[in-house]
């Protein structure tokens, strides 16, 4: 196990750049995602890590020993591909102990080391198979024994669990999660699916055009994301952004909402709209906090109860989501499902905004930090 | 029983039609086989019965002798050891071309499948054109060729021709292929610490089979009966047996003796019919194979 630090990466191909100058830099046994939409750069951060493609410039440390030049049997890494990589003509006991046997381990040593992670992922009951007679979860394990038999110093997951079906998929996650937790090792995780990035990171880097937009904890991303793109990114269903103009009322800046009727809501950080008074900024407000009113919220500072009219209702069982129309930008509300809200009806809602973010129309650039 | 109970009901308009179409395709086979028939009842009889009866007419006595005369003591040109001497050579040609030319084009299908580098695809490009060269093209440049490198009219030369020539079809099969083999499959064992040859000959060569027996027929069919490279490249102790064969029919003291030209014939044709018989299965679901998924 080891830290990994990424200074300063480029990637060309010819005129395009893939990626911007990328500075990451992970502690001993912390699981750090990658998560951006496609062609974003994140596939090819993974492959410079592991040396399989070379980098244009920067360099790559891997325990602090500079990797950039390395080729990458001798980087220690192993890796987890999409779509397992499995050698079909191995079995999989083969399959787990081919990296030990290039690494010139001896058969005894490699022997103890299958039945290690055999029992780890419980597979020991397949390994005389071949891949192509495994499940698709199977294959996932058995990739994943591949690359913890070498016990590396640094893992790197590769979308793994994408071509997995939806329920193997979140028994996969809390899986990898607690192997995590029991050996305690590095990883790099890339994936596009934001909620596997929330529920396993111990940080996750948002990546979009060939550069980090924001490097941060889970909640750190969820709460105070660096820009619209973080902001649009994270979360599902997305966080709302409401086109508000900055009105100012008693000489602090609030924004103004129209439903159906017209209210002002107040922000945490009144000074940083100052600039913005007469204009329209982006208010971002996740649908949780647009909820049927709560008594216990009631005359709470940043708490608006305004009627609104409901578009649309899903019910989602645990919640409820109300789609209604905020100045003229469609938004998700998060109410319970006991709460009556028909399709075409005026309700009463109650807007929490103690923790809204704000971002400038064009640029996208968060305003309030 | 049960399936008889589903199982359609045929009218006589049925069964007609399909007698007509067994008759039809036992007609045209028996027509596809005529030459060989022919080739077969020749070889077997001697040349009196030859002389006077028709080309089907079945032979009086099983004669071999026509057989152990091609093959031992018919006269090719000035010697006369029959065509044993020459069926060897083929092998010995054969053989080393067929296993050179394959192998190197696995090679070549692996770079350029799972390596690609810069103009790789320029470079199997330029490998196709190969394949639409016409065999007397390269007669002359050859020959020079095999001038220079010292060894023109030897066995050697002659393998190197047929790998020189068949490079550019090995190439292609391989390497459509190798192209339905995930990319994964190759940095995943770079990283498990493999190198080239050993991803090569570990885990790339033992998925490679069916292409392998297509390459290893395709190839073995093309050298065993090639006679223009035999005849313009060969010494005349290399003679491959398709020149020998020629030779044997165009020698003839007295009057020809076509049952032993049939006997020698269907000798130097048995090599590959074997090789079809054997793993004709293969090639077909190895050729779909490659063809589908390159």
């Amino acid at each position: 196990m080891a830290n990994l630090v990424i200074d300063n990466v480029k990637k060309r191909y010819g005129e395009t750049e893939i990626l911007k100058g990328i500075n990451i830099s992970i502690k001993t046994g912390e699981f750090l995602i990658l998560v951006g939409p496609s062609g974003c750069g994140k596939s090819t951060l993974m492959n410079s890590i592991a040396g399989l493609e070379d980098v244009s410039e920067g360099r790559i440390l891997i325990a602090d020993k500079d990797v950039t030049y390395t080729s990458p049997k001798d980087r220690d890494i192993a890796m987890v591909f999409q779509s397992y990589a499995l050698y079909p003509n191995m079995t999989v006991e083969q399959n787990i102990s081919f990296g030990l046997e290039m690494r010139k381990v001896p058969k005894e040593e490699r022997d103890v080391e299958v039945q290690r992670v055999a029992e780890l992922l419980q597979i020991s009951h397949l390994l005389d198979r071949k891949p192509a007679q495994l499940s698709g979860g199977q294959r996932q394990r058995v990739a994943m024994g591949r690359a913890l038999a070498r016990r590396p110093q640094l893992y790197l997951f590769d979308e793994p669990l994408s071509n997995l079906d939806a329920k193997l998929r979140v028994e996969m996650r809390t899986e990898i999660k607690k192997l995590h937790k029991k050996l305690g090792t590095t990883i790099v995780y890339v994936t596009h699916d934001q909620i596997e990035a929330m529920t396993l990171a111990d940080r996750i880097a948002v990546m979009k055009d060939g550069q980090v937009q924001q490097l941060g904890t889970p909640q750190e991303i969820y709460d105070n994301p660096a820009n619209l793109f973080v902001a649009g990114f994270m979360g599902s269903p997305a966080m709302n952004f409401i086109p508000a103009n900055v009105v100012e009322q008693n000489g602090t800046p609030m924004l103004e909402l129209a439903t159906s009727t017209t209210v002002a809501l107040p922000f945490p950080k009144p000074e940083s709209l100052k600039d913005y008074v007469g204009k329209t900024v982006l208010l971002g407000l996740r649908p949780e906090m647009i909820t049927e009113p709560q008594p216990h919220k009631e005359g709470q500072p940043f708490v608006t109860t305004t009627d609104i009219e409901v578009e649309v209702t899903e019910p989602m069982g645990a919640d409820t989501m109300i789609l209604t129309r905020v100045n003229d930008a469609e938004i998700n509300c998060r109410s319970n499902p006991m709460y009556p809200a028909a399709a075409g009806s005026i309700i009463k809602m109650m807007f929490d905004t103690s923790k809204a973010v704000v971002f400038d129309q064009e640029s996208g650039k968060r305003l309030d930090v | 029983m049960s399936n008889k109970a589903v199982g359609r009901k045929t009218s006589g308009l049925d069964k007609a039609l399909r007698v007509a179409l067994y008759t039809v395709l036992l007609v045209v086979a028996a027509f596809y086989l005529m030459p060989f028939i022919v080739m077969l009842l020749t070889s077997l009889k001697d040349v009196e019965e030859i002389r006077t009866g028709t080309l089907l007419s079945l032979p009086a006595t099983l004669n071999f002798e026509s057989w152990s005369k091609a093959w031992s003591s018919a006269c090719t040109g000035g010697s006369c050891g029959g065509i044993s001497p020459y069926f060897m050579n083929s092998f010995q040609i054969v053989l080393p071309a067929v296993a050179i030319s394959t192998l190197v084009g696995a090679l070549n299908g692996y770079v350029i499948s799972l390596w690609k580098f810069r103009g790789s695809d320029f470079f199997f490009a330029a490998m196709l054109v190969g394949c639409f060269i016409p065999f007397q093209v390269i007669l002359l440049p050859m020959a020079q060729t095999l001038g220079w490198l010292g060894i023109a009219n030897t066995t050697s030369g002659l393998v190197f021709v047929h790998v020189v020539y068949g490079i550019a079809f090995t190439t292609l099969f391989f390497r459509n292929f190798y192209q339905s083999i995930p990319g994964e499959l190759v940095k995943a064992a770079r990283l498990d610490g493999a190198g080239f040859f050993t991803i090569f000959y570990r885990i790339i060569l033992p998925v490679s089979t069916p292409i392998i027996v297509v390459t290893v027929i395709w190839q073995f069919t093309q050298i065993w009966n090639d006679f223009l490279f035999g005849v313009a490249f060969s010494g005349f102790d290399t003679q491959p047996v398709t020149v020998a064969l020629n030779n044997l029919v165009n020698t003839s003291f007295g009057g020809k003796e076509y049952n032993v030209d049939m006997a020698a014939a269907i000798i130097a044709a048995l090599p590959t019919l074997a090789v079809y018989v054997f793993a004709g299965k293969y090639f077909v679901r190895g050729l779909t194979a490659g063809a589908v998924k390159g």
